[in-house]
């Protein structure tokens, strides 16, 4: 009676070992699995106060690429996402490459915060930031973005703290983090409920998580989403098939 | 709980554990049974998402898999998505001891079916729950759920550890869990 015991008594030891080891190896491959960085883009960004026959108000809203674009890229994301970073390490500067900087698409940053209420502060940042360079000179957001992003961390980690994110600011290049803390103080009531509209103007484009992105043509106005980090050749396809619409 | 019923719940369960071990093809059956409830749960984590993909074809499905496991590792946690993995494996078993039980005592076994469900649902609930959440309109049900949702995970797999440990060696006599093997 002691043999068969025994036996499964090795089995469920070793079932546990497997386990154990699958759990380990899913983990750190996944650990392994989002090492990389974003590069610089070299796109030039300008800003708008008009809306789009989409229904999209540019007011407010980072633009990059350029104004004649016949394509529109609306992007919804939100800093603490990492689904979002993911986007724009392995999508993005192609994207750019390819699209933007020959003129045909212009992408439309638009915040889309819901993780927590730090996803709102460092939206409402991304806000104070663009205001404070978009009329002079707009492509100072793109460092200021990129490196939100590089330093995401855990959600709930603290590190899209408001110090944290002005800490953050500090070290970017020709942002005033004492104007951008200003804003936020003066500014971030009226500004925090325009990026609200902006969700809740979202849901009704049926988006329910980030990053989004709809792809619309200004002339022929086809419009086509796609949901999350997909591959750039995901994007290209959706691209092409806007375009001949 | 007295103590020997605590240890009789630790044979049963180290028993259903082992079955599955038994020989290679139900280790196999049990892999495969783990890993389909793997790639179900990391895939509902963004159902939208991976309904584009595979949408788009199965050459994206490795994609899909790779990109929201570090999107759950991101978003969770490596605890997080260890409970996940412990959850498939869990589940794994529990589909093994459940199919052999179904098979060997027929209509009778089939009864475990049932009792299997509330730890499956629960726990698959915690996994994929905020994706499918999302996608019903209810946004950041994640960062509303205790601990990134892992609370419920493990929630879940206490149940289907639960199960396991009551229902124990599938081809043994629920009323005489020491007796020889059927």
């Amino acid at each position: 009676m002691d043999r068969p015991d025994s036996r499964l008594t090795r089995r469920a030891a070793l079932g546990g070992i497997g386990t154990v080891l699958a759990s380990g190896g899913v983990i750190y491959g996944a650990s392994r699995l989002d090492s990389g960085s974003s590069e610089s883009t070299g796109a030039q960004f300008h800003r708008s106060t008009e809306s789009t026959d989409f229904g999209i108000d540019l007011q407010g809203h980072p633009i990059m690429g350029s104004p004649d674009a016949s394509l529109d890229l609306y992007y919804w994301s939100d800093y603490q996402c990492p689904f979002c970073r993911r986007f724009e390490r392995e999508t993005l500067p192609e994207l750019v490459e390819n699209h933007v900087r020959t003129g045909t698409v212009r992408i439309v940053f638009i915040e889309y915060p819901y993780l927590s209420e730090a996803s709102m502060t460092a939206a409402v940042m991304d806000r104070c930031v663009w205001r404070q360079v978009r009329d002079e000179e707009p492509s100072r957001y793109w460092p200021w973005h990129s490196a939100v992003f590089e330093a995401q961390g855990e959600k709930g980690s603290g590190w899209a703290s408001r110090s944290n994110l002005l800490d953050i600011t500090r070290q970017v290049k020709d942002i005033d983090a004492a104007a951008v803390d200003t804003c936020m103080w003066q500014r971030g009531r009226e500004i925090e409920s325009s990026i609200r509209a902006d969700v809740e103007q979202a849901a009704t484009f049926d988006i329910r998580g980030s990053p989004a992105f709809i792809i619309f043509d200004t002339a022929s106005e086809a419009a086509g989403k796609l949901v999350g980090a997909q591959p750039y050749d995901r994007f290209e396809t959706a691209i092409s098939r806007i375009q001949n619409a | 709980m007295s103590g020997s019923a605590l240890g009789a719940h630790v044979s049963r369960l180290g028993a259903a554990v082992g079955y599955p071990l038994a020989t290679p093809r139900r280790a196999l059956v049990t892999a495969a049974f783990a890993v389909a409830t793997y790639c179900l749960l990391v895939l509902s984590t963004f159902p939208t998402y991976s309904m584009q993909m595979l949408g788009a074809g199965p050459g994206y499905v490795d994609d899909a898999l790779l990109a929201l496991t570090a999107n759950t590792y991101r978003t969770v946690g490596g605890t997080g998505l260890g409970l996940i993995v412990v959850y498939a494996v869990a589940t794994g078993v529990a589909l093994t001891t459940t199919v052999a039980r179904v098979r060997d005592a027929g209509p009778t076994g089939a009864r475990s079916l049932w009792s299997v469900l509330p730890g499956l649902v629960a726990s698959g609930c915690a996994s994929c729950g905020a994706g499918v959440l999302g996608l019903l309109g209810f946004v950041g049900a994640l960062a509303a759920m205790p601990f990134d949702g892992n609370l419920l995970r493990l929630g879940g797999i206490a149940l289907l550890v639960g199960y396991l440990s009551r229902v124990g060696h599938p081809r043994r006599c629920e009323l005489a869990p020491t007796g020889d093997e059927a």
